[in-house]
């Protein structure tokens, strides 16, 4: 229990100063204390947040095969799981850049069921593609879904070897 | 372009909604596996991951439903105040979730590091269990043979017929076995309770002194003879084996003895000596009996004959005569102890041949003064077969020694007993006892502690001869100043012989 203690402390220390950054990032007014900022400075942030979570999740996928964990069905759901996340910041990453970024799109609500997506040349493709990019639950679900599945293998996986040494 | 809403309307919604609770599952299934090994650190991860990944699906969801709420209920405005806060919040909770992430391998390694340890703690603990597995089987093994020598040793200390004894460092008796209780005559707990030392067992100090010298040089004792002193003033001689135990385990410096009896042996030695000597002497006797009894007869003859043609030599012719008939006397009486005589053998009736001498006897003046007692076994008819005059004579001598050793003043006990085929008569009196140094010396011709001309020295001898020529035995016992006692044993003629 001790044991379970100290390590759960020594997590929390690590992950002080990514909470601290966060902390100073949640708070979105001006830093009137030391400079000015430009609005623009708020989609950056965001998009290197997208940028960043990519790469950790492709980091995952190459550890787990770094690991040899692949051979288990639990962990290989969990590498689709991360490979969908990478699909789903590129597709947020893509809609941000032409949406927050470039402001080369614009969603107008006509009514309930109808909506008007401006693009700055009227480009037709541009407003298909964005269309498309907004269904990014199309991505992120599946994601989250193989992490599910990747964790109930994990677990159906533990309860058997458990089993096993038991009966054996 | 103008297109359809529904399509962005639904996924977004049923998305997020979707999003919320696989995200709940997920962290179900993690924490599912962290109870299952609790001590897994990659596990720990996954909920650390999963409860990253909750928190990014609660919060872009709550955004998301709360934007189409908000916009389809004609408040993009509100929408646009909130959006800054929701979107960091979106932020910070993907940046937290790949954070999280980037720490898979660290919590690997300190998994590796649980189950390489877990793994060498259970290889020690097989090994320390076959270890303490071994230990008890050993143990049980050796407790067995402990025990089984424990047994061993007590065995033969309880039923050797010989003293097995052991005193501390200060002699103070610590242990005897039964033998020993026989032995010695005291009680066991008389011995040890007290406890006695060994010396107290010792008939004489100077015994001891040098017993415990030769312990103290040698630290060990070999066949060493001395006398025990019993309870009851009885000595008996023991040979003595012993030596010192320092001990094993902190136990204290002990003496172990063993001591033998060699008292029966050494008498019986003794007796074997005496009849040797006794035998010999008797060779000697009848050789020289014989050679002087013929020029004795030739002697008297002349001597008689001269006393009849010299009448004026008679007194000393007289002399002569008595004289040389005294010798015959004496050599008759070696011939006797020697067994060279012969003699005519009957069946005689013990009771009534030892009465006959007892009434003789009794008529004597030497005898006024002492108390002749007799027991006479009369159950069964006591008879042997011998010279009777003979057999009377031996009696006789043996009651008259008993007279003089009470001086004439004392008691005389005479009994008849059987035991198997043997008829014994026993000759006792309250006298002043043989000295040891003599015991050895009464049977031998001409031995007599009697002042000189009162004794020839050939009435033991002689008796001794006859009842030897019977095929029994005399013994002797003697305490100096309490006594003797004579006991002659004869073959008994049997009830079929007698018909």
């Amino acid at each position: 229990m001790q044991k379970k203690n100290l390590f759960n402390v020594q997590l929390f220390l690590k992950f002080t100063p990514a909470i601290a950054v966060a902390l100073t990032i949640l708070i979105p007014i001006d830093g009137f204390a030391t400079q000015l900022h430009a609005s623009s400075e708020g989609i950056i942030t965001h998009q290197m947040g997208h940028l960043f979570f990519l790469s950790s999740m492709v980091t995952l996928i190459f550890t787990i095969t770094g690991k040899g964990l692949n051979k288990q069905k639990g962990w290989r759901l969990i590498q689709y799981s991360a490979f969908f996340f990478i699909l789903w910041n590129l597709d947020a990453i893509a809609a941000h850049f032409f949406d927050n970024q470039i402001h080369a799109v614009k969603i107008e609500n006509i009514s309930l069921l109808k909506i008007k997506i401006i693009t700055n040349n009227d480009s037709f493709i541009l407003a298909l593609c964005y269309y498309i990019l907004k269904l990014d639950h199309l991505l992120c679900v599946p994601a989250m879904l193989f992490l599910y599945k990747g964790l109930s293998n994990l677990v159906d996986t533990q309860k058997q070897r458990i089993t096993e040494k038991e009966s054996s | 372009m103008i297109a359809s809403f529904i399509p962005i309307l639904t996924v977004d919604v049923i998305g997020s909604v979707a999003m919320i609770i696989i995200a709940l599952l997920s962290l179900y299934k993690a924490k599912l596996l962290r109870e299952l090994d609790p001590d897994n650190a990659v596990f720990l991860y996954l909920i650390w991951i999963s409860t990253g990944f909750t928190i990014f699906a609660v919060s872009r969801s709550f955004g998301h439903i709360l934007r189409q709420f908000l916009i389809l209920t004609g408040n993009p405005d509100v929408w646009h105040t909130i959006s800054p806060y929701s979107g960091s919040v979106n932020t910070a909770s993907f940046m937290l979730v790949g954070l999280v992430t980037l720490f898979f391998n660290q919590s690997w390694n300190i998994n590796e590091k649980i189950l390489s340890s877990r793994k060498k703690l259970e290889t020690t603990h097989v090994k320390l269990m076959d270890l303490n597995q071994t230990l008890e089987l050993k143990v049980i093994e050796r407790t067995e043979r402990l025990t089984s020598i424990e047994h061993k040793s007590r065995r033969i200390f309880e039923q050797s017929l010989d003293t097995i004894l052991v005193t501390d460092s200060s002699f103070n008796m610590k242990e005897i076995n039964p033998a020993g209780v026989d032995l010695t005559g005291y009680d066991r707990d008389e011995m040890l309770v007290e406890p006695m030392k060994f010396q107290d067992f010792f008939a004489s100090s100077s015994e001891w002194s040098r017993i415990k010298k030769l312990i103290e040089q040698n630290e060990y004792i070999l066949n060493e003879e001395a006398d025990f002193l019993r309870p009851d003033k009885s000595t008996i001689l023991v040979l003595i084996t012993g030596g010192v135990d320092y001990g094993a385990f902190g136990c204290d410096k002990t003496y172990h003895f063993i001591i033998k009896n060699i008292n029966d042996r050494r008498q019986m030695e003794q007796q074997i000596i005496q009849a040797d000597k006794l035998a010999a002497l008797g060779e000697l006797s009848a050789g020289v009996a014989h050679e002087i009894n013929n020029p004795l007869g030739i002697i008297l003859g002349y001597t008689q004959l001269v006393l009849k043609e010299e009448p004026k030599h008679r007194g000393d012719l007289k002399i002569i005569e008595k004289h040389v008939k005294n010798c015959q006397a004496v050599v008759s009486d070696l011939l006797s102890f020697s067994r060279k005589g012969s003699t005519q053998k009957t069946n005689i009736d013990i009771n009534t041949m030892v009465k006959n001498v007892i009434d003789f006897l009794s008529n004597h003046s030497d005898f006024r003064n002492v108390d002749i007692n007799y027991h006479f076994n009369t159950d069964t008819y006591l008879s042997i077969t011998g010279n009777e005059q003979e057999m009377g004579q031996v009696i006789m001598n043996l009651v008259i020694n008993a007279c003089h050793a009470v001086d004439g003043h004392g008691n005389i006990t005479i009994s008849t007993g059987t035991e198997n085929e043997l008829i014994s008569i026993t000759i006792e009196d309250n006298g002043k006892g043989i000295e040891k140094k003599d015991l050895s010396k009464i049977f031998d011709p001409f031995f007599t502690t009697k002042p000189v001309g009162q004794g020839t020295g050939l009435g033991l001898s002689v008796g001794y001869g006859i009842v030897k020529r019977h095929g029994g035995d005399i013994v002797v016992k003697s305490q100096p100043g309490k006594g003797t006692v004579f006991i002659i044993t004869l073959p008994k003629v049997l009830p079929k012989t007698l018909s």
